[in-house]
């Protein structure tokens, strides 16, 4: 599915007067691959993308775009990007129709080609019945649209969206998100967020910039075994009173091979049951089940807790 | 070139769909037209002067102009800062400074309608007697270059900030102090400024042009003030990759 490296960023650094925005970041995307930039607001992530396109330079450091150095030659390399910057900027007072026009012919398209890939472009995002609209008139979700179609309209061979769901509600989301990874079938991608889900279901590799640096690079399959060696359980037992529910943490901690068990929280219905967080360096829950068995208590609930791509982000982004 | 042609419709379009066109323009045309027929009062009366000549429209034009046109450019580079815009302009595969001159030329396509729309006063004096065509074409081709200057500056000031009212308070400063302060200001430091030093002044390089002389030196001036401002214009674009 990958092949070279479409994009190589290496060693950037930025300083906006003496604050450090981004201090060494380096990572590569190769052809075909939709790559996430995940981090916490101010990460450095909008940053980055901003001297992937041109907009502004690093203070050292390179980017080369498909053996192009972004900063020797920045027309070239514009012309092979397609960028939605954070927050959709757009003309509000265009017409969809004469916008994207526009936009095509500004670079360098004929009308003609431009009118053929409008109506390509506009049926891909779903812009076919608002062609005719004032931007400033539409919904969030479909000035998100008119944002991709601007940033796809020249066929680009890279993507980079900058925050594309945010602001959207629910619905938009889920259509968006569908529309870019049907983009990620003939472009390279790059898209940054803040939200795990979103890149999850999106990305097929994950860069975490967290303080302006790179602190994770790596598929999330990758990353989630980086984080995940220990074995977290989630036990319940069905208690009434608070005097029991004492006396089964103690069971637990006692069973061989438990490491930590926590008490998380208490449930009156469908039956009264009590939460255990439980940490074991092996798989204990044979011996958990045997345990509260022969004590007489009734084991409701015995399941894995999956570190989600939450506790990744946490624990990598927290040590630090 | 295509780029800059591309963008400079656009803005000229944009221009025509707010409102400040159609303000700037009837303010341009009515205070031309009420200063050319009435003057500042006495001699200066059309009707009185019983003289077939346009010299007056030459004489308080650049005045309204210098008034009028930073609010038409005030618009072109601090509204694209403040939306965001500039962000996918600069990615564009264009360079600054075809943006800064595409946006220029599109302020010069509402200079040339403002302008067309005065030449009814010409016409006017045209029919009722005898006046100097040569004047006329002269001191339009100085109109025209001095709005050109005019609009150029207004378009560094408006690279200079996301606020529109401010774009157009330092154009609107900038185009005034050039038309006339230069002169004032000279007479103020130097007792008898040489007259070399005048020379620098709008007003001084503008005078030839309404008596409808064109000379060369008089062009290179205001295309070279012109330049400058595109260049510092471009420069304070390009000013993000090092701030």
């Amino acid at each position: 599915m990958t092949s070279a490296a479409m994009i190589q960023v290496r060693d950037l650094v930025k300083t906006y007067g003496d604050k450090n925005a981004l201090s060494g970041v380096s990572f590569d995307a190769r052809a075909g691959e939709i790559l996430g930039l995940l981090g916490p607001n101010g990460a450095g992530k909008s940053t980055t993308m901003k001297i992937l396109t041109t907009y502004l330079s690093a203070t050292s450091g390179s980017v080369t775009v498909d053996g192009i150095d972004a900063s020797s030659n920045p027309l070239a390399v514009r012309a092979m990007l397609g960028y939605l910057p954070e927050s959709t900027p757009l003309y509000a007072d265009m017409v969809v129709y004469d916008y994207l026009l526009w936009c095509g012919e500004m670079r360098g398209l004929a009308k003609a080609d431009v009118i053929k890939r409008m109506a390509d472009v506009a049926r891909v995002v779903g812009l076919e019945n608002v062609m005719g609209q004032v931007i400033g008139t539409l919904s969030k979700g479909y000035k998100q649209r008119v944002g991709l179609a601007q940033a796809m309209l020249h066929n680009p061979k890279i993507l980079i969206l900058d925050e594309p769901t945010s602001g959207l509600d629910p619905n938009q989301i889920i259509e968006i998100r569908n529309l870019i990874r049907s983009l990620g079938q003939n472009h390279t991608l790059i898209l940054s967020s803040h939200n795990l889900t979103e890149v999850r279901q999106i990305c097929d590799r994950v860069v975490i910039i967290h303080k302006g640096a790179v602190v994770a690079d790596g598929t999330l399959d990758e990353l989630e075994g980086r984080v995940a060696s220990r074995h977290h359980l989630i036990v319940g037992v069905q208690t009434t009173d608070a005097h029991t529910q004492d006396a089964v943490k103690t069971l637990l901690a006692e069973t061989p091979g438990a490491q930590a068990v926590t008490f998380s929280h208490t449930s009156q219905s469908p039956v009264p049951t009590a939460f255990f967080d439980v940490e074991a360096d092996t798989d204990i829950r044979s011996a958990l089940f045997e345990r509260v068995r022969t004590a007489g208590l009734t084991l409701l609930e015995l399941r894995r807790k999956s570190l989600d791509l939450e506790g990744i982000f946490q624990s990598l982004t927290q040590s630090l | 070139m295509k780029p800059i042609w591309i963008l400079a419709r656009r803005e000229l379009a944009a221009t025509f769909d707010s409102p400040i066109a159609y303000i700037a323009g009837a303010v341009f045309l009515v205070a031309t037209g009420l200063l050319f027929f009435f003057g500042l009062g006495g001699t200066d009366d059309f009707f009185a002067a019983r003289e077939a000549t346009v010299r007056p429209l030459f004489e308080y034009a650049p005045w309204v102009l210098a008034v009028i046109l930073p609010a038409v450019t005030m618009r072109l580079l601090a509204e694209e800062k403040r939306q965001g815009t500039l962000e996918l302009l600069v990615t564009l595969p264009v360079t600054d400074l075809q943006i800064v001159l595409g946006k220029l030329l599109g302020a010069v396509g509402f200079l040339v309608v403002a302008l067309a729309m005065t030449l009814v006063l010409p016409a006017l004096v045209l029919s009722i007697g005898h006046p100097d065509v040569g004047a006329i074409v002269g001191g339009y081709i100085g109109l025209l270059l001095i709005g050109t200057t005019f609009l150029a500056l207004g378009v560094m000031a408006s690279t200079w900030t996301q606020n529109q009212i401010v774009a157009f308070i330092v154009g609107l400063m900038l185009c005034v102090f050039f038309w006339t302060a230069t002169d004032a200001i000279l007479r103020l430091v130097l007792d008898q400024p040489p007259p070399e030093l005048a020379l620098l002044s709008f007003q001084s390089q503008f005078a030839d042009f309404a008596r409808g002389v064109v000379d060369f030196r008089n062009v290179l001036y205001f295309l070279s003030v012109t330049t400058l401002a595109v260049l510092a214009s471009t420069y304070s674009l390009r000013s993000r990759h090092w701030q």
